[in-house]
């Protein structure tokens, strides 16, 4: 190889201090959110003069945050659903397709993705004042689908591109029927792809706040908005306890999902 | 008339403005393996794809056992398939893959696992039931997939290319591994190859295609002493074409007439051509003799060497006709002219008259 890492001489130290710097400036801030939820002191001081797990009891001891929680889990959840299900029929339809225009519906399902989130947030509100949905859980899961399905799209017909479909088609000959066979075959075949894009899906739901707070009413509260509305009232350390509990769920979804990625290459 | 085994009838098919295969017809006997022999692009595979259905034809029809299956989808013609690439599914053992079509048929548990044990046993992978496809090679893959295919005991057998992927020495283990099959089995086999040696080896009668029509059906040694075309003789074995002019043609002989004059009478004309038309004089290597002078018997024609080349077993001579054709000879090793043969020498080269073929050329 041409830039053989371990030929790199000087280079190889500098590159790893740059890493390592990386790392820090992404992960400080976490670190720093974790170590305060921990912490006794009331006013989000650190480094924290002694250790508690008082935040986390208040945590769980108000109902508000719980029902926060279950609203954002509920959500995800059928967002994750639906965006595996659109996704994979989109997906199909992309790369088993011979229609004209397969590129550029390709490239519209993926805009979402590159879109300013804030303008998406905007232009549902509007569109949603019309139709009554905002403050309701079917507008929460529309707003957070439009942004999970690029993402299922993206995995499930990366997927679905290296399955040969002479598999299917082989299938076919041995006696299932064209359904059979994508149900006994290729959906299996594709299953790392539709778990990563269902983890991916739930994820992006489960974290999302600039939607959440547009389509948010007093009663009907994600766990993300929940957590924006109590910094600008109150300062209090049960939020570093929330926020440790989001950063702690995406942190094993994320892992689940490298594992599936390091199965499926095995 | 007892109608055929298998039919294929006048199939014809065509994409946009494209004639991929035009009036193909074809009749296989019950055990028989016939390969469809051709260059890419010739119609062979459009007309396996259509018996397994995953193509309609624009015209024609095929039958088996005197009933037309057009109209029967592919996964109800029963018809058992090896393709070119590896379509084990990649999350079934062995077991499970070749298991699979009894699966779908619903079959009762015992039934499955002893079929399942005989067709592996069968393609001689015993034991490798809980193998993932994945930790197999490439030859032991297209052998589970034969053992797939041959599970639920198919009428006919397709198999498209299956050893393309493999290096030389696994094609020819594998070749006769699906000869001991067909025998053992009975399997009519419908076998695609543009290899000519393959399809040689494998074959019971072999369908030469050309720009999707078949130009000539018949054994191997029937395809290589009497081709019916130009393109058969260049496919099928080595062969030297001489061009020349037609001088005559009278009932399946012509006399030819070469650029420098020399007129060859009497040779077995192939195709229809009228004197005027172009023409090529077909021989095979091994059927030229190399000798001082013209015979008292046969036909002959002077030559200068070219080149020699030693090749082991035999040597290849490349000779120039007076009109700067060039065209080799085999002399095998302990021939009296070997060695004796130099480049610059002026010799004759002769034949026997029904070794050689005059194809007209259009």
């Amino acid at each position: 190889m041409l830039l053989d890492f371990d030929k790199l001489g000087l280079w190889k130290w500098i590159l790893s201090a740059i890493c390592a710097l990386m790392a820090l400036f992404l992960l400080l801030p976490i670190l720093f959110i974790v170590a305060l939820s921990f912490g006794n002191s009331r006013w989000l001081i650190f480094p924290p003069p002694g250790w508690t797990l008082k935040w986390y009891h208040d945590l769980f001891a108000d109902p508000r945050w719980l029902s926060a929680a279950f609203t954002s889990a509920k959500i995800a959840l059928v967002v994750m659903v639906l965006s595996v299900a659109l996704g994979l029929l989109a997906s199909l339809a992309l790369t088993r397709g011979t229609f004209r225009g397969r590129a550029v519906l390709r490239a519209f399902f993926l805009t979402p993705m590159v879109l300013p989130v804030v303008i998406i947030a905007v232009a549902l509100y509007a569109a949603f004042l019309r139709l009554g949905l905002n403050g309701t859980f079917v507008g929460f899961v529309i707003a957070h689908l439009i942004v999970a399905l690029p993402f299922s799209v993206i995995t499930i017909s990366g997927a679905l591109e290296t399955f040969d479909p002479s598999i299917e088609d082989a299938a076919i000959l041995c006696g299932a029927s064209p359904w059979e066979a994508r149900f006994r075959v290729t959906l299996p075949a594709i299953s790392h792809g539709l778990f990563s894009a269902a983890i991916f899906s739930f994820l992006i739901s489960w974290d999302e706040v600039v939607l959440a707070i547009f389509m948010a009413s007093p009663t009907l509260q994600t766990l993300p908005v929940k957590v924006w509305t109590t910094l600008r009232q109150d300062l209090t350390p049960v939020i570093a306890a929330a926020s440790t509990l989001l950063v702690g769920l995406t942190a094993i979804l994320m892992i689940v999902a490298a594992l599936i990625r390091k199965g499926k290459s095995r | 008339m007892s109608s055929p085994y298998l039919h294929i009838n006048g199939i014809r098919k065509t994409f946009g403005d494209v004639v991929a295969t035009d009036h193909v017809e074809l009749e296989i006997a019950e055990g028989e393996f016939m390969t469809f022999l051709g260059p890419s692009g010739s119609g062979k595979s459009t007309t396996l794809y259509i018996l397994a259905g995953f193509q309609d034809p624009t015209a024609g029809d095929i039958k088996l056992r005197g009933k037309s299956i057009l109209q029967t989808p592919s996964h109800k013609r029963q018809i058992g398939m090896v393709f070119q690439r590896y379509t084990l599914f990649p999350h079934l053992s062995v077991g499970e893959n070749v298991a699979f079509p009894l699966r779908v048929r619903r079959a009762p548990q015992a039934e499955i696992a002893a079929k399942v044990k005989r067709a592996l046993s069968l393609v001689r992978l015993d034991g490798f039931e809980d193998r993932m496809p994945a930790k197999m090679s490439g030859g032991q893959q297209q052998r589970v997939a034969l053992a797939r295919a041959l599970v639920y005991d198919p009428p006919v057998l397709l198999m498209d290319e299956p050893l393309s992927a493999l290096d030389k020495k696994l094609r020819e283990e594998i070749q006769h591994e699906i000869r001991r099959i067909h025998q053992e089995t009975g399997v009519t086999i419908l076998y695609v190859t543009h290899d000519q040696e393959e399809a040689l080896r494998l074959s019971d009668r072999i369908a030469v295609f050309n720009k999707g029509k078949i130009e000539q059906v018949g054994t191997g040694p029937q395809l290589y002493a009497s081709p019916a075309t130009h393109f058969v003789a260049d496919f099928i074995g080595d062969s030297a074409f001489l061009g020349g002019e037609l001088a005559a043609v009278a009932s399946g002989r012509a006399s030819l007439r070469f650029a420098d004059g020399t007129v060859l009478a009497d040779v077995p004309m192939h195709g229809t051509g009228s004197a005027g038309g172009k023409a090529s004089l077909m021989l095979r290597p091994e059927r030229i003799e190399l000798a001082a002078g013209p015979g008292a018997a046969g036909a002959s024609l002077p030559v200068t060497i070219e080149d020699v080349t030693f090749l082991g077993n035999n040597s290849t001579v490349s000779a120039r006709t007076g009109w700067g054709d060039v065209l080799s000879v085999r002399l095998n090793f302990g021939h009296p002219m070997m060695g004796q043969v130099q480049r610059g020498d002026a010799l004759h080269v002769r034949w026997q008259p029904q070794d050689a073929h005059v194809f007209a050329r259009t």
